[in-house]
C-alpha cells in the first residue's frame, strides 16, 4: 500500500472518536447481515422426533411438519410452548428477539401500543398495531443502511465518471454538461420522488419498488458530486505527470481512472460519510411523509410518524426511533469528521 | 340538508382530501356583466313539455295535501342561542360554489347538506317528511306527479322571497353545461319529466317512475336562487368561485370571514325566516361557527384537549380508549364529557371490492376463497376492539329492505384452501404463497385511498398468507385511490361508498352490467366477446350477471313495496353468490368528546343522525363556559359525565 495512505489510515486510527464510531458501524452492519439469526419469528433450531430443522434461511415449514394441524407457516413461539408442555424431549431454540417486523403480536387481545417489557420479550414495546418495535427498528435500520450505501455507490459512480470527464475533456463538452446539470439540478427533488413513486404500480414486488425509489433518488443526487470532481480534475490535468502519461500514449480512460482518480481520492473519501447521512435523512423524511418505502416495510420514518401521532399515549415509539436515528447519524458524522481530518494534507501547516 | 343526490349516494367517503388553497378571485372584479334572463326564458319556451305554465284554477281539486306537522319537534327546548363555536376542518375549501369542479369536497355539509333547506326533509326519528320550504305537498301516484305549495314566508338570506321561479330555474341551472357537473345534468334531465307553474308559490313536478317512497325524489329537491345566478354563463366556475350563494338556511358566510388557507366562519342570521318554525326553532343555536384548518388529526385532537376546539369526534378506538380514556383528568374532573350514541341508518359499504375483469378474479372459486381468507373478525376484534360490527351484505341498514338472514362468509382457512384448490392452486412456494401448475402465484394488489386505515390492510395481509393468499398493499392518497377504481385499474380495493338516508338500497349503480361494460351481453344473454370495460362508473366489481340486470330493471320500475323487497332480497343473494365484494365492517354508533359547555339534548341526538352535528341540535352554554374556565383555574371539579345513549341500539 502507498505509504501516504498508510499514514492517513494510521492518523484515522489515532482519532479515537471517529475510529470507534467506525468499528461500531462496521459491527452494526455485520450484525444486521446475520439479522435473521437475532431478530426473527422463525426458530434457530427445532428438534422434532429426532430430526433437526434450521428454518431461519430455509423454505417455510408448514405447521404440519411439526405435528401442528395447519398448512401455513409454523408459529414457532407456540411450538416452543407445545413442546415444553409435551415434555417429549423435542425443543425449539428461538432467536434473542422472537418477533418478525411484520407480525402483529398483542398480549391483550387488541392492537395498540404496549410499553416495553422484558417479560413479553418486547424490549422496546410495540407499535400501534402491536408489532415489535425492536424488530421494526432493526430491519428498518438495516434497510436504511443498505439503501444509503447503495445510494452512495451509485451517486459516486455516476458523479465521478461525469465530473472527471468534464474536467478532463473541458471545452464544449464541459460547457454543455454544466448547463445540463444546472437545468437538471433545478428540478425539485422531493416532488419528483413523490410523483414518480405514486405512479409505480403495486404489482411490482417490494424489492423492485425500493430499487425504483433508489434509482430516482440517485438520478437527482449525482449532480453535486460532479462539481468537485470537475475542479479537482482540472487541477490535476495541468500537472506534469498527466502530460507525461499522455506523451507515453496512455488512453483517456487510463489517465482518468489510473492517474487522476487516485489523486483526487481524498476529496472523495471525505464526502462519503456525509452522503450516507443525507441518504438516511432523505429516506427517513420520505417515509415520514408517507412517500418512501412501500407499506408495510419497516422503516425509521414510519416509526417516527407513528410516534409523533401518539406522543402522549405511547412515548416509547418516538423515543426509540428518534434515538436510533440520532445515534446512527452521529456515528456516521463522527466517522466523516475523522476521515476528513486524517486525509487533510495540511495537518502540520501553520497559517501566518 | 336538502338532498344532493350526487354527494349522498355516489361519492366515495373521503378519508383524506388533498389540501388546496383558494385561487385568485380576480374574475369577480373583471368579469363583464351578463344578464341571462332572455336565455332562461328562451330555454323554458324551447322545452314546452318540460316547463309548463298554468293558472291556479287548473290545480286539481281532489288532491290530498300533507304537511308533516304532526311529527315531533327536533332538538331540545332547553337550547339557548348564542356564542361562537370552534371546530376543526382538515382542508380549506377549494371553492364556495355548490356545484361544479372541486365543490364535492368535505366542506359541502357546512354550506349545503346540513345547513340548507329543501322543500321537505326526512324526519330523523320517524323517517316521514317534515316541511321546510314547502308548506304542504300532495302526491298523485297515478300521474307520477307531486304538487307543492311553498311557504309564503320562505326567504333567501338576502331577503328575496323563494318562489316557483327558483324551482324552474333549478332545472335550468342543473341541466346547463355552464356548471360543469355532468352528474347533475344527467340526473335532472333523466329523473324528471315536467315542472308546472300554477302561481308564484304553487307548482308540480313529474317523474318517469313513481317510487313508493313518499315522493322523495321531488320533495327532497331544493331551489336555486334565480336572482343570484343572473350572471350564469361560460365563466361560471371562475365567476362564482368565491361567491357565497344566498341560502334558505340559517348560516351565511361573510366575505370578511374567509381567511384563505386558515379559517372560515359561518354566521347565523338573526332574522332567519324559519327561526320560529316547529322543526327548526331548537336547532342551529350557535351564533358563529369558526372552522379552523388543522391538517393533522393528532394535532387537532391536542387543540381539542387544550380547549381551542369545542368538540371532537372520537370514533376511532385509539382516541376513545387511549388518547381520551375515561381516566383522563379532564374527563374525571368533568370538564370534558364523553358521549356514545347508537344510530340507525344505511351503512357505508366498507369492504373489499374485487375487480372481476382481472385475470384470476374472474374465477368464482378464487373469489370465494378470498372471502374466506379475509379475516375481518380479527380486524374488528383487535383493531376496532370489538366496537364495530361485521357487515353482512352490501346493503345493510335499510331496515326491512336489508336481507334478514344472509351472512357474510367467515374467515376459514380450510374453506379458503378448498376453493383455491378448485381453482388450481394447490402447491405452496417457499414463502407459503399458493401457486398453480403454471407457476402463477396467488397474489393480488390490495389498494386503498384511506391512508389512515392502512393498518387494517397490513393485518389482512398477514392473515391471508395463512391461507396461501398474498396481498400486496398499496396505499394511495384519497384522490389517486378513487381515480384508480374509477378507471377500473384495481385488483382488489378497500373503500366504502357513502349512502344517503333512503328507504331502499340502490343496485343499478353498482351491479348493473351497463356500468361494467359497453354491451356486456348479446341478445340471448350470452357474454359478448367484444365487450369493453366501462370507466368512471360505480360498478367497481365490474359485475355482470344477466339475471341481475333484469331484476334491477324490474326493481327500478317497480312501485310496489312488497315486490321491491322481494327483488332486493333476491339481488342481494345473487350478489352474495357472485362473491365479488367482501363485506367489511360498520359502525353502529358515533361518539364524541365535548367540553362541558357545549351541550346536547337529553336524548343526545335523533335516530337516523349520521354524525353528532348533522342536525345542529347542540348549543353553547356561555355561563357554563365561564364557570368551567374559572373552575379549571381554581382547581374545582365537577362530576364526570360519560354517557351511552343506546335507545336506538
Amino acid at each position: 500500500m502507498n505509504p501516504q495512505t498508510i499514514k492517513k489510515l494510521r492518523r484515522f486510527r489515532e482519532i479515537k472518536r471517529g475510529y470507534y464510531s467506525f468499528l461500531f458501524l462496521v459491527g452494526l452492519i455485520l450484525i444486521s447481515a446475520i439479522g435473521e439469526l437475532l431478530v426473527n419469528n422463525r426458530a434457530l433450531m427445532v428438534s422434532y422426533e429426532g430430526s433437526w430443522y434450521f428454518p431461519t434461511y430455509s423454505d417455510f415449514h408448514p405447521g404440519s411438519d411439526f405435528g401442528l394441524g395447519y398448512g401455513y407457516e409454523t408459529d414457532y413461539r407456540e411450538l416452543q410452548k407445545v413442546f415444553k408442555a409435551a415434555g417429549t424431549g423435542d425443543f425449539v431454540i428461538m432467536p434473542l428477539v422472537p418477533f418478525d417486523a411484520l407480525e402483529n403480536n398483542s398480549s391483550t387481545g387488541i392492537y395498540k401500543p404496549e410499553a416495553p417489557s422484558a417479560e413479553r420479550e418486547h424490549y422496546l414495546g410495540t407499535d400501534t398495531t402491536s408489532r415489535d418495535i425492536l424488530a421494526r427498528l432493526f430491519y428498518g435500520t438495516r434497510i436504511a443502511l443498505l439503501f444509503s450505501i447503495a445510494f452512495m455507490v451509485w451517486v459516486y459512480a455516476i458523479g465521478i465518471t461525469i465530473g472527471c470527464a468534464m474536467g478532463y475533456f473541458g471545452g464544449v463538452f464541459d460547457l454543455i454538461f454544466q448547463r445540463l446539470i444546472e437545468i437538471w439540478s433545478n428540478i425539485p427533488f422531493l416532488y419528483t420522488v413523490i410523483i414518480v413513486f405514486s405512479v409505480i404500480p403495486a404489482t411490482f414486488a417490494n424489492s423492485t419498488r425500493i430499487a425504483i425509489l433508489l434509482t430516482v433518488m440517485v438520478l437527482f443526487s449525482w449532480t453535486g458530486m460532479t462539481y468537485y470532481m470537475r475542479t479537482e480534475t482540472y487541477k490535476e490535468k495541468s500537472r506534469d505527470y498527466i502530460a507525461a502519461a499522455r506523451i507515453i500514449g496512455a488512453s483517456h480512460s487510463r489517465i482518468i481512472f489510473k492517474h487522476v482518480l487516485p489523486n483526487v481520492m481524498s476529496t472523495l473519501v471525505t464526502f462519503m460519510p456525509f452522503t450516507i447521512v443525507s441518504a438516511i435523512s432523505a429516506i427517513t423524511a420520505l417515509d415520514f411523509l408517507g412517500f418512501g418505502l412501500p407499506v408495510p416495510t419497516p422503516s425509521l420514518g414510519e416509526l417516527l410518524k407513528q410516534g409523533t401521532a401518539n406522543l402522549r399515549t405511547a412515548p416509547w415509539i418516538v423515543t426509540s426511533a428518534f434515538l436510533t436515528l440520532v445515534v446512527l447519524l452521529t456515528v456516521v458524522t463522527f466517522i466523516g469528521e475523522a476521515v476528513r481530518e486524517s486525509f487533510d494534507p495540511k495537518k502540520f501547516t501553520v497559517y501566518k | 340538508m336538502y338532498i344532493n343526490f350526487r354527494h349522498l349516494f355516489f361519492s366515495l367517503i373521503s378519508a383524506s382530501i388533498l389540501s388546496a388553497c383558494g385561487g385568485p378571485d380576480t374574475a369577480e372584479i373583471e368579469a363583464p356583466a351578463i344578464d341571462n334572463e332572455q336565455e332562461v326564458q328562451d330555454y323554458y319556451a324551447a322545452n314546452p313539455d318540460f316547463f309548463s305554465f298554468k293558472n291556479i284554477s287548473d290545480l286539481p281539486t281532489d288532491l290530498v295535501w300533507e304537511n308533516g306537522m304532526h311529527l315531533n319537534e327536533l332538538g331540545s327546548e332547553q337550547a339557548t342561542k348564542g356564542g361562537t363555536e370552534y371546530y376543526q376542518i382538515q382542508d380549506f375549501p377549494r371553492t364556495l360554489r355548490r356545484v361544479g369542479p372541486d365543490s364535492n369536497g368535505s366542506f359541502r355539509p357546512w354550506i349545503n347538506d346540513y345547513t340548507s333547506l329543501g322543500l321537505a326533509h326526512r324526519h330523523p326519528d320517524k323517517f316521514e317528511f317534515f316541511p321546510a320550504l314547502a308548506e304542504s305537498w300532495a302526491l298523485d301516484p297515478e300521474n307520477k306527479t307531486v304538487y307543492v305549495k311553498l311557504n309564503p314566508d320562505a326567504r333567501w338570506s338576502d331577503g328575496v322571497p323563494v318562489t316557483t321561479d327558483d324551482m324552474f330555474f333549478m332545472f335550468f341551472f342543473y341541466q346547463s353545461d355552464y356548471i360543469v357537473a355532468p352528474w347533475y345534468k344527467n340526473w335532472y334531465s333523466s329523473q324528471y319529466t315536467n315542472i308546472t307553474r300554477y302561481d308564484d308559490l304553487t307548482f308540480s313536478i313529474t317523474t318517469p317512475q313513481f317510487k313508493p317512497n313518499g315522493g322523495s325524489n321531488v320533495i327532497g329537491l331544493g331551489p336555486v336562487p334565480r336572482h343570484f345566478y343572473r350572471e350564469l354563463g361560460d365563466d361560471y366556475v371562475d365567476r362564482y368561485q368565491w361567491r357565497f350563494q344566498p341560502t334558505t338556511g340559517p348560516y351565511i358566510v361573510r366575505k370578511k370571514d374567509i381567511v384563505k388557507g386558515s379559517s372560515i366562519v359561518l354566521t347565523r342570521l338573526d332574522d332567519w325566516w324559519a327561526k320560529d318554525n316547529k322543526f327548526f326553532k331548537n336547532r342551529y343555536n350557535v351564533d358563529r361557527i369558526q372552522l379552523n384548518v388543522i391538517r393533522d388529526t393528532a394535532k387537532a385532537f391536542e387543540a381539542f384537549k387544550k380547549g381551542d376546539i369545542d368538540q371532537a369526534r372520537l370514533n376511532l378506538a385509539e382516541f376513545w380508549y387511549d388518547k381520551l380514556p375515561n381516566s383522563d383528568s379532564d374527563v374525571q374532573n368533568g370538564y370534558i364529557h364523553k358521549s356514545l350514541f347508537y344510530n340507525q341508518r344505511p351503512r357505508p359499504t366498507y369492504g373489499l371490492w374485487m375487480n372481476t375483469s382481472k385475470a384470476l378474479l374472474d374465477n368464482l372459486d378464487v373469489r370465494i376463497g378470498i372471502q374466506h381468507a379475509t379475516n375481518w373478525q380479527l380486524v374488528i376484534a383487535k383493531y376496532f376492539r370489538g366496537d364495530y360490527s361485521r357487515m353482512q351484505t352490501s346493503s345493510d341498514g335499510y331496515g326491512e329492505f336489508s336481507h334478514p338472514t344472509l351472512k357474510a362468509r367467515e374467515f376459514d382457512i380450510d374453506k379458503a384452501l378448498e376453493h383455491f384448490a378448485k381453482a388450481g392452486f394447490i402447491e405452496r412456494d417457499a414463502n407459503g404463497v399458493l401457486i398453480n401448475a403454471d407457476g402463477q402465484k396467488l397474489a393480488f394488489t390490495l389498494s386503498t385511498g384511506y391512508t389512515n386505515m392502512q393498518d387494517i390492510l397490513t393485518i389482512l395481509k398477514e392473515e391471508a398468507l395463512k391461507a396461501g393468499l398474498e396481498f400486496r398493499v398499496e396505499v394511495l392518497d384519497g384522490t389517486a385511490g378513487w381515480k384508480k377504481v374509477q378507471e377500473k385499474q384495481h385488483d382488489i380495493h378497500f373503500a366504502a361508498l357513502n349512502v344517503g338516508l333512503e328507504m331502499a338500497p340502490r343496485f343499478w349503480e353498482t351491479y348493473h352490467s351497463d356500468n361494467a361494460y359497453d354491451d356486456a351481453f348479446l341478445e340471448d344473454g350470452s357474454v359478448n366477446p367484444d365487450r369493453k370495460l366501462k370507466m368512471q362508473t360505480n360498478n367497481l366489481e365490474a359485475m355482470t350477471h344477466f339475471e341481475m340486470d333484469g331484476l334491477i330493471e324490474r326493481y327500478r320500475a317497480s312501485s310496489d313495496k312488497e315486490e321491491m323487497k322481494a327483488l332486493a332480497y333476491k339481488m342481494t343473494e345473487i350478489h352474495h353468490d357472485y362473491a365479488s365484494f367482501v363485506p367489511g365492517f360498520y359502525q353502529a354508533f358515533f361518539r364524541i368528546g365535548h367540553w362541558r359547555w357545549l351541550r346536547y339534548p337529553e336524548f343526545f341526538n335523533h335516530k337516523h343522525a349520521s354524525m353528532a352535528r348533522q342536525y345542529h341540535v347542540h348549543w353553547l352554554d356561555l355561563e357554563m363556559r365561564e364557570e368551567t374556565l374559572a373552575a379549571q383555574k381554581a382547581g374545582k371539579t365537577f362530576a364526570p359525565v360519560i354517557r351511552t345513549y343506546d335507545q336506538f341500539r
